[in-house]
């Protein structure tokens, strides 16, 4: 690894080698430093030391919820005489989000080695990656950085001689955003549909196969060699206190320079929109910025110099959520654009759940109407109880995700409801 | 076709055998295996879906909650280059609606159908998770970003003039 | 003990409940809809909002566990909106046909409608349309008014075991859906309906016969099996139009069997008045001419006497009082299926409660299609299978199970002795042994190495034998029961509280029945064996079809047709054929009565059905019979009949006749020194002949069913059924064979299935092969000419 280890240098972790040529090669990866740092680990580590480091490091979880990384692992049973699992997430269905893939196709080993070394710390046998189905040519690339990682005795019965083994295993889902969620994601894994399950128990004590299981998003795993080289306190001063490290952004919609964007946490929305994304297709001022994937509620102009942490955007009233930045113009119709997002979760609720399996086929309904012109006055309450009271009463976060931007249209662009259901009157 | 008539191959069976002793369970394996059942055959047919029960001994409802959860098995077939258009916010922000409807034009079909000659489906799907490369149209699994009409009116030309050979 | 609070009231509750059910425990009422007691919680209604005080949103009741300290609240203006929410959410897509609806009445939808939801849905968008499937005779579907709770999907998985009915698609285009060829291959759907708490699956045979509220509801028990579940019956005037379980019963559910035989109760084939046999027919008289014409039949004669179990214990007791009374040194028999009347060493009857078998160790089953025999025992051993406890198994065929048996092993009817055998000397190896196993074993030559398999679950500290209809009807029955007896004792399971020995029953009333009639009673083959030569003058049927059930319809048929028959009971049958009398008695819904079920369990039935026609309770009929034959009245009133019971069954003056009715179970009879050792056999026919139960065609009531006899049908196996490698010894193939036995030659339909045990010939469908019943060993000789 070329990071630097003053944290202050360090602008990229997860994608440090991202554009060497070829890093999916296991000799190439080798030359940059993957899979250097192993041995020390596997040979000189123990998993409270890991454990300790990963949470000394204060990593959130980079799949959503932020939840913090070592802790959940200190959560997992010992000794329970069932085996442990790990489970990377790599579904990336968050509508706007698409830095894991990056990650997967043009750097493998690093997810690899990360998994080794939390299979280690976790004392697993048998990991897998859950991979959308759609990316099909990631999931080649990870087969085959996994073949190459075999036969190199990194992966499979004891591993580098240092007496731990461990398989992985790429498992593909199959077209359904819901099995990111990460109980869904174990009853898909498990040859179910992705229904979640409700909770407790929680996976670290029962999961895959009711057996204590970690779930752990890709850029969070891809994080972890960093952490254990430099140590938990380097990845610490990175970012800035219960914000640490730095984070993949996703952004898309106007901007110029769509693209992943790996920054230090607390970053501005604004340098990243303007500095590394060159700015706005339309106007100088965003009208609406969605800052952590379609699920988090609107920021909007007033946003625009919040900085990019779990804690600030809480504040702003959003999340960070996947990281994935979605930023709309003054060209946006965000009335068709509710609409689209209510379409899509309306498709990808899982169904088991009352208000979420209605709410959500109802929301699409009336939005697709109010967008027609074909909207009552009566809807704008319609819509809102019906979000209202998705939000929160579901067995996961789906509902409010769905409710979040019918929430958000109606709070902050009322008027742009109202022209439309102006237009229908007449 | 009936169910005795749709058959893994030897290999396949073998390969699922391999595939099983991957997971805790058979049933894990369920999904990979409906992705060979389809790449053998095409789409996964009722029969097709009584065999695999029978391979991986479930009972035949476990293979039908499935397959009729996932979006990506199909028990229909489709065209043989199935055009996948996400129109979700990043492509519909970037022009993935306008498009979807040059794409139907120059095919003469509907969103969700298939040309007659049975060679293209055209489908609206859900974000690809590309989105930094929208718009996104998946032909056959491969992801063309920044799809313009004019790249896949190209695409669509040169499929036709392959004869639908790839 | 969790302390927690609800709506301010302190609590206390065991730890790991859910609120919801601290809730139900304290009569504080919250709505849900997809939580079931019987069934795994699935928490997707979410009906059963509360609120838990600094907890940011409502909680799922149904899938939180309580925690120290906890406050909840179970109604607030948030609440009430949320519920009112979840309603109209239900609503969006819920035709609006209640006026059509069976459910309607008793639909939570409707009631939490009222309760709960708003005056007005604002859903304005068309509604979904689903298809409906197939479930076979008994359960209707109309899936637009599914909402999807998922119970009858947990219920199938769960305690069905069956697994046919399932979740497809996702979203709201999710549908319930069901994939049956034929029926549903489970022996409970008939709780389906019940199960769903709106009028998305209902009850076939009665849909759109009546409306709830126009039931008037009986409880009683059933008698179509030994289990003797409490149902209620209930009806329409005097007509039974349908039986459900109790609420709060041992059983949640009951079996198909018991459920929908209730058509039997209004079947043609009641007897609904005195018959007499009339220039070749029966003919309907009253009941002084009935009695003259028994009368001549019966008096000063020489008679055999054959009664069912499905009577109550009065009824049992009144004919014993009228043997007494009338013809005391006439022998009885009340058991089809026994061949071998000597005294067991364990008698009929469960020693254990069901919850005890569910609960213990290990679980053997010798010899039982327990499925077909026993559906809520099975269903019991599934949820046991569950929760991961072993079941194994050993006998003819591998009886079809729905559940993962561990350790499952065929063997003929004639290795049983080595099997036991072979378990004596395992368990003797490890110092287990007692007094009696050298001379059984010293008695047997063979050994079986599914004796193992015995043996390894003996070992455990809890061993529940479920002793099947294969050893109960075995020729050396006694020796076998004895042998398994010392198996227990040497084991240690064979003390009062840990004695593992069941032996299922025929039917209901087991205990009292070798009680009442242990010095009286024979094989009903002895009765038709001396009917036929000569040495009796007239039978007298009690509520029992010989030819029809049982192992002896050759025999029946040939005693039937030598002497006079006086036909008494409910169901005419094929009696019919052969009575010069009927007389009428009431059936199990028109008594008050006390039944003992197989668990020893004493209910008691109160609140009878006015009768259909003239036919009067059994111990009436019995008195009657008694007077008019000149004989003196023992009882003139059912309170007198009850103390003669009590003189008969001490352990009933506890249970019963101080109206203590819940108190200890009846334990079956022990009798230690029945030490019956091994016989060999005599005859020399190569195969075994085993015949199967089946709960849809055994038994008048069942037969009477036309329910029971369509499900009957879509179950049926083929007639007769070996094993593959059993024709093929013979160089033969499956189809009309010749079958040679005792009873001469005979062609009959035989088809092959690889779960039927080498040298077995199994008998599926005794209704079509029923004269096979009555040999233990044939053989297969070639084809049809
Ligand atoms: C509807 C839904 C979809 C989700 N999709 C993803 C996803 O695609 N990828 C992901 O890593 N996490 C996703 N999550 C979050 C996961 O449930 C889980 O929090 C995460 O995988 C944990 O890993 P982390 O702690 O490393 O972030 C989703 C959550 C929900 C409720
Ligand atoms: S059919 Fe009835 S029991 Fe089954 S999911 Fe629907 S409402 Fe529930
Ligand atoms: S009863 Fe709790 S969610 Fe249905």
């Amino acid at each position: 690894m070329t990071i630097s280890s003053d944290p202050k240098q360090v602008t990229q972790i997860c994608f440090d080698r991202i554009n060497i040529p070829n890093q999916n090669k296991l000799s190439v990866a080798r030359e940059n430093g993957a899979y250097e740092f192993l041995p020390t680990v596997l040979n000189d580590f123990d998993s409270a030391k890991i454990i300790n480091e990963v949470k000394t490091s204060g990593i959130r979880g980079r799949g959503g919820a932020g939840f913090p990384t070592g802790l959940k692992w200190s959560f997992v049973p010992r000794n329970t005489g069932k085996p442990t699992y790990l489970l990377c997430n790599a579904d990336e269905g968050e509508p706007g989000t698409f830095k894991d893939r990056d990650i997967m196709r043009f750097d493998p080993h690093l997810l690899i080695e990360g998994m080794i070394m939390a299979g280690f710390a976790l004392d697993v046998r048998d990991a897998y990656i859950y991979i959308r189905g759609e990316f099909l040519h990631e999931a080649n690339v990870l087969n085959e950085a996994i073949a190459e990682a075999y036969a190199a005795n990194l992966l499979g019965e004891n591993i580098l001689g240092s007496g731990y083994s461990m398989n992985l295993t790429v498992h593909r889902g199959a077209g359904a955003y819901v099995c990111g969620e990460e109980t869904a994601l174990i009853e898909s894994l498990e040859g179910k549909p992705g229904r979640p399950r409700f909770k407790p128990p929680f996976p670290a004590v029962e999961g895959f196969y009711r057996c204590p299981t970690v779930v752990n998003n890709v850029e969070t795993l891809a994080t972890v060699p960093a952490i254990l080289k430099f140590g938990g306190e380097w990845h610490a001063s990175i970012g800035i206190p219960n914000n640490t490290g730095c984070k993949i952004f996703s952004v898309s919609g106007h901007v110029n320079k769509p693209g992943n964007y790996e920054v230090p946490m607390g970053t501005s929305l604004k340098t990243l929109i303007e500095d590394y994304c060159g700015g706005l297709q339309h106007g100088s001022v965003p009208k609406v910025i969605i800052p952590g994937g379609s699920s988090t509620p609107w920021l909007t102009a007033e946003h625009y110099d919040t900085p990019l942490t779990y804690d600030d955007l809480m504040k702003a009233g959003s999340f960070l959520g996947s990281g994935a930045i979605i930023v709309m113009d003054e060209t946006a119709d965000l009335v068709a654009l509710t609409r689209r997002l209510a379409h899509f979760y309306a498709h990808e609720s899982c169904g088991q759940c009352t208000p979420c399996r209605e709410g959500t086929g109802w929301l699409e309904r009336v939005m697709k109407r109010v967008e027609g012109g074909k909207g009552c006055a009566g809807d704008v309450t319609v819509l809102k109880d019906a979000s209202e009271h998705m939000a929160g009463r579901t067995i996961c976060a789906l509902a409010e995700g769905a409710a979040a931007p019918v929430l958000s249209l109606l709070k902050h662009f009322p008027e742009d409801v109202q022209t439309r259901l102006a237009e229908s009157s007449k | 076709m009936s169910a005795d008539t749709v058959r893994f191959s030897e290999e396949r069976l073998a390969e699922i055998a391999e595939l099983v002793k991957r997971y805790p369970g058979p049933q894990s394996a369920l999904m990979p295996v409906l992705y060979m059942a389809q790449e053998d055959f095409g789409y996964i047919s009722m029969d097709a879906q009584k065999m695999i029960a029978e391979v991986l001994g479930l009972r035949l409802m476990q293979v039908r909650e499935v397959v009729t959860f996932y979006t990506m098995f199909k028990e229909q077939p489709t065209g043989k280059y199935l055009l996948e258009v996400c129109t979700n916010a990043g492509c519909m922000l970037n022009g993935a609606y306008e498009l979807a409807d040059h794409m139907c034009g120059t095919l003469g079909i509907r969103m969700g159908e298939t040309t007659p000659d049975g060679l293209f489906t055209i489908a609206e799907v859900e974000c690809a998770g590309a989105c930094g490369g929208a718009p996104v149209v998946q032909v056959n699994n491969i992801y063309h970003e920044k799809a313009t009409p004019a790249s896949m009116d190209a695409l669509i030309t040169q499929v036709r003039a392959d004869g639908g050979v790839e | 003990m969790t302390q927690l609070f609800i709506n301010d009231q302190e609590v206390d509750v065991t730890p790991g409940t859910s609120i919801l059910e601290a809730c139900r425990q304290n009569d504080v009422d919250v709505p849900y809809f997809c939580y079931h007691p019987e069934l795994s919680v699935a928490a997707n209604c979410r009906m059963c909002l509360v609120e838990v005080e600094g907890w940011g949103k409502p909680a799922a009741s149904c899938c939180t566990p309580v925690s120290e300290g906890m406050k909840v609240k179970t109604q607030s203006e948030t609440l009430a909106k949320d519920r009112e929410m979840m309603m109209e959410y239900l609503l969006i897509h819920h035709p609006l046909d209640c006026p059509v609806c069976d459910q309607g009445g008793s639909c939570k939808l409707q009631d939490y409608t009222v309760e709960h939801g708003a005056s007005k849905g604002r859903y304005s968008e068309p509604k979904r349309a689903v298809i409906n499937y197939e479930l076979g005779p008994f359960v209707n579907t109309c899936m637009t008014r599914c909402i999807h709770c998922t119970r009858c999907v947990r219920f199938a998985d769960e305690v069905a075991g069956t697994g046919d009915i399932g979740v497809l698609n996702r979203s709201d285009h999710m549908t319930i859906a069901g994939i049956v060829e034929g029926a549903l291959s489970s022996e409970l759907s008939g709780n389906l309906p019940d199960i769903c708490p709106v009028g998305a699956l209902l009850d076939k045979p009665s849909h759109d016969v009546s409306r709830p509220w126009e039931m008037t509801s009986h409880s009683s028990t059933c008698i179509q099996c030994p289990n003797g579940c409490d149902i209620s019956i209930e009806s329409r005037g005097d007509q039974v139009m349908r039986i459900v379980p109790v609420d709060g019963s041992p059983e949640p559910w009951i079996c198909d069997r018991g459920r929908y035989v209730y058509d039997a109760f209004r079947s043609d084939n009641r007897i609904l008045s005195p018959m007499v046999r009339q220039d070749g027919a029966l003919q309907s008289v009253d009941w002084s001419d009935a009695f003259d014409r028994t009368i001549d039949l019966l008096k000063d004669k020489k008679v055999g006497i054959l009664f069912s179990s499905q009577w109550s214990v009065e009824g049992h007791v009144a004919i014993s009082l009228m043997r007494d009374a009338l013809f005391p040194d006439a022998k009885v028999a009340f058991d089809l299926h026994r061949r071998d009347m000597r005294p067991f060493a364990f008698e009929e009857g469960l020693a254990m409660t069901t919850s005890q078998i569910e609960a213990a160790d290990q679980v053997v089953i010798l010899g039982s299609d327990l499925r077909q025999r026993l559906p809520l025992l099975m269903q019991r051993l599934r949820k046991r299978g569950r929760a991961g406890k072993p079941v194994s198994r050993i006998g003819a065929m591998n009886y079809r199970t729905n559940m993962e048996i561990g350790r499952d092993a065929l063997i003929r009817p004639r290795d049983w002795h080595g099997v036991i055998a072979r378990a004596m000397e395992q368990v003797s190896e490890l110092g287990k042994t007692a007094a009696g196993f050298d001379a059984w074993l010293g008695a047997v030559s063979d050994r079986h190495e599914a004796g193992k398999i015995l043996a390894d679950a003996l070992i455990s500290d809890s061993c529940a034998l479920l002793v099947g209809e294969e050893i109960r009807s075995h020729e050396d029955a006694a020796s076998l029961i004895h042998g398994v007896d010392l198996l227990m004792r040497a084991c240690g399971h064979a003390e009062a509280g840990n004695d593992g020995r069941n032996l299922i029953p025929e039917g209901v009333n087991a205990q009292v029945l070798s009680a009442v009639f242990a010095d009286a009673r024979v094989s009903a083959g002895d009765i038709f064996a001396a009917a036929s030569a000569g040495e009796l003058d007239a039978l007298i049927l009690i509520g029992s079809d010989p030819v029809g059930d049982g192992l002896f319809p050759s025999a029946a048929k040939a005693a039937l047709q030598k002497v006079p028959l006086v036909q008494i009971g409910s169901i005419s049958g094929e009696m019919a054929d052969y009575a010069d009398v009927q007389l009428p008695a009431a059936a199990y819904s028109e008594i008050e009565g006390t039944f003992v079920n197989m668990e020893g369990r004493v209910r008691v039935a109160t609140n009878p059905i006015k009768s259909l026609g003239q036919e009067r309770p059994l111990w009436k009929v019995m008195m009657r019979l008694i007077q008019v034959m000149g004989a003196e009245v023992p009882v003139v009133s059912l309170d007198e009949l009850r103390s003669a019971v009590c003189q008969h069954l001490s352990a009933l003056s506890d249970a019963w006749c101080v109206s203590n009715q819940d108190s200890a179970l009846i334990a079956p009879n022990r009798n230690r020194d029945a030490a019956a050792l091994p016989k060999a056999r005599t005859d020399s026919f190569e195969l075994d002949v085993v015949s199967r139960y089946s709960m849809y065609r055994e038994g008048m009531w069942a037969r009477a069913s036309a329910l029971l006899t369509e499900a009957g049908e879509l179950n049926a196996l083929d007639d007769v059924l070996v094993h593959p490698d059993t024709l093929a010894a013979k160089g033969l193939s499956a189809g009309e064979l010749v079958v040679k036995s005792f009873l001469g030659e005979q062609c009959f339909n035989i088809g092959v299935r690889e779960d039927v045990t080498p040298g077995v010939l199994f008998i599926a469908k005794r209704g079509v092969a029923g004269d096979l019943s009555d040999v233990t060993a044939a053989s297969i000789d070639g084809g049809a000419v």
